[in-house]
């Protein structure tokens, strides 16, 4: 049962109560560590990022804040998809969240073995959510989400293996974010997330160095918020599926401005590091809105912010 | 995971909202402050910490971790050195100013075992052990000993030696308490059933190790990492020890001495 009447909807198979979901990476994977007040609002959790073996993560630093936002390279650590199956999934399920399995992989033969194990506990699981950052090792290390032909191969193979609701998370280093969500679109996807953190870097000035070990890093937090804003209202008039917006929500006014957009669901990371009530806030925030202006369903505030000017283009 | 056997299940943090009552400028660049929280804080042992930041501000972003030196039901003290930008926006702040706090995060010391304790501080690594020395003070015979490099740090070991009267002084060019380092003083009073907790800088945490090659068989030491989230989420604290990666803000940020890997 939702808390918040008319929030409730549906995103690419997947009934969400709120239409707020915990981002990948930023939450802990066992429920009984998540503050109570997080609790109420959060309508999907998704799981770090899992592969296909276990992941040490990057050494050395791999948190570096900047002016607003948060350089990170933890370099994906994670146990590894047989533990995630094993031990994160089911404690996640427990929390009675849909849970969003996100999965990253090197190659194709990754994703198809990783799907293959998720397949076996699908009931688990709410959408499974390809995190396309990565690199594709066979194309000299250019990730999935940047290159075209590797995306559609990965939709497409992951579409023909797993066997629940798929959902892709697009970088935001693609070339055009137009384009390659209706790459994922016409090869299968039922919901595609923008997007995930922005490539940049930091330089110690005393060590007159790069700050990480691995040069670059990927920032979030509330200086990308209007990178992203731009990127779902890019996405949302070029496919017919579903877009969750993600980037720099710290607040519920951010929040409300995807939906306008056009997103149908917005995922927070960095936020909750600062408010884990943020997700409550953010469905207090769309209620009042909603209410104010006579709307009755989350579905009917999707895409207002784009009738301006007679433009219509929404799709979902 | 080792922690988790001595600490028992851990509790998530909570987030609160608060106000600045006071802070005040300790000597060598640290400041004194209170906050009164809104709600009520969970209890704390000595050695967790809280996340501190200014409410309603996008930079700087994330709370700054520190040890609460003194936590009642409303209202929690913290003593902090200015080394950054975080610091020195968190130490310009004036009373009134509303505050978030994230906590009580980490596991912080066990509860000790033996008769006596020896506590062991590398400058602000002296911030846990005053909540250590005022609770566990009337059940153990416990020794204090502040590590400071010199001269310029008189006024705060000062202000240290005003709240923990018996505080042991020591610094490296002998012009304040005793000549010498924090870990040669606990050395000189160490015997074989004493238990002892470290924190300061990661140098004198590793040559604390020498009291574990003595014999020491509870040495524990807290140790610091940037944080983010502060209950787990991030992995941004990542630590290697021998049993693996743990989280300093979970598992940690206090660890058996043998425990860390050191060199890596
Ligand atoms: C569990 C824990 C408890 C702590 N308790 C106290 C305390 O009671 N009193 C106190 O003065 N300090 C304490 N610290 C250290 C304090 O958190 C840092 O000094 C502070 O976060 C630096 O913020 P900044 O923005 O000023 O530094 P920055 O500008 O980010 O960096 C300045 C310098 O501080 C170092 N630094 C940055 N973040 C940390 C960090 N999280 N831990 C250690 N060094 C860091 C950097 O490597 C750099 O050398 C604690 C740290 C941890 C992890
Ligand atoms: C510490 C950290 C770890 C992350 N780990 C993952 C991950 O494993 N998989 C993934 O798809 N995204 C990961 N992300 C990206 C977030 O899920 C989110 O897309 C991004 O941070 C932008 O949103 P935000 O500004 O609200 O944080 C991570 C982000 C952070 C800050
Ligand atoms: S600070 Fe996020 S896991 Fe420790």
């Amino acid at each position: 049962m939702s808390d918040f009447g008319g929030l409730q909807i549906d995103v690419g198979g997947v009934v969400l109560d709120s239409p707020v979901i915990i981002a990948s990476g930023v939450w802990p994977m066992d429920p009984s560590m998540w503050p109570e007040a997080s609790l109420k609002g959060i309508g999907a959790i998704c799981s770090k990022g899992t592969t296909l073996e276990p992941r040490e993560g990057n050494r050395g630093k791999r948190i570096c804040e900047t002016h607003c936002g948060l350089l990170n390279s933890i370099g994906l650590q994670n146990g590894g998809s047989v533990s995630f199956v094993q031990n994160d999934l089911p404690a996640l399920a427990s929390s009675g969240k849909p849970v969003i399995a996100n999965i990253a992989f090197e190659t194709l033969e990754e994703l198809r073995q990783i799907i293959e194990r998720l397949n076996s506990e699908r009931d688990l699981i709410g959408a499974l959510e390809m995190n396309v950052s990565c690199p594709n090792v066979s194309m000299g290390g250019m990730s999935w989400g940047v290159d075209m032909d590797s995306l559609e191969r990965a939709v497409t193979e992951a579409r023909c293996k797993w066997r629940g609701p798929l959902w892709v998370k697009l970088s935001p280093q693609a070339p055009s974010i137009a384009v390659a969500a209706r790459i994922c679109e016409a090869s299968g996807a039922q919901a595609i997330v923008v997007g995930n953190t922005w490539l940049g870097m930091a330089i110690d000035n005393d060590r007159e160095e790069p700050f990480f070990e691995r040069i670059f890093a990927g920032l979030s937090g509330p200086a990308i918020f209007p990178l992203s804003l731009r990127l779902i209202w890019e996405a949302v008039a070029s496919v017919n599926i579903p877009v969750v917006g993600c980037g720099g929500i710290c607040g519920p006014d951010e929040a409300l401005s995807m939906f306008l957009a056009g997103a149908s669901a917005v995922a927070v990371g960095t936020g909750l590091f600062l408010d884990s009530s943020l997700p409550v806030s953010i469905c207090f925030k769309l209620s009042r809105h909603m209410e104010n202006r006579a709307i009755a369903n989350i579905k009917d505030l999707v895409g207002r912010g784009r009738h301006f000017r007679g433009e219509t283009g929404v799709a979902g | 995971m080792m922690n988790q056997l001595l600490t028992g299940p851990h509790k998530p943090p909570i987030d609160l909202k608060g106000s600045l009552v006071f802070s005040e400028a300790v000597a060598s660049g640290c400041r004194y402050v209170r906050i009164k929280t809104d709600l009520t804080i969970p209890a704390s042992s000595p050695g967790q910490f809280f996340l501190l930041r200014e409410s309603r501000v996008s930079d700087p972003l994330l709370g700054r971790p520190f040890a609460s030196i003194n936590a009642s039901r409303n209202s929690v003290d913290f003593l902090f050195r200015v080394v950054g930008r975080g610091t020195e926006i968190l130490a310009s702040l004036p009373p009134g100013t509303r505050v978030d706090l994230r906590g009580p995060c980490g596991n912080g010391f066990p509860v000790p075992r033996s008769r006596r304790l020896i506590l062991v501080a590398g400058t602000l690594g002296i911030a846990p052990f005053f909540d250590a020395a005022l609770r566990y003070g009337s059940t153990q015979e416990i020794i204090t000993i502040l590590g400071v490099p010199g001269h310029e740090w008189r006024e705060f070991a000062g202000w240290c030696k005003e709240r923990i009267p018996d505080i042991r002084i020591v610094s490296d060019d002998g012009k304040i308490g005793n000549s010498g380092t924090a870990v040669e003083e606990a050395v000189s009073m160490f015997r074989s059933e004493d238990e002892v907790w470290a924190c300061g800088p990661i140098p004198m945490l590793k040559n604390i190790g020498i009291l574990h090659s003595a014999g020491c068989e509870r040495l524990f030491v807290s140790i610091e990492k940037r944080m983010a989230c502060g209950m787990g989420g991030c992995l941004g604290c990542s630590l290697q020890t021998c049993s693996g990666t743990v989280r300093a803000c979970v598992e940690g940020p206090v660890l058996e001495w043998k425990e860390v890997l050191w060199n890596e």
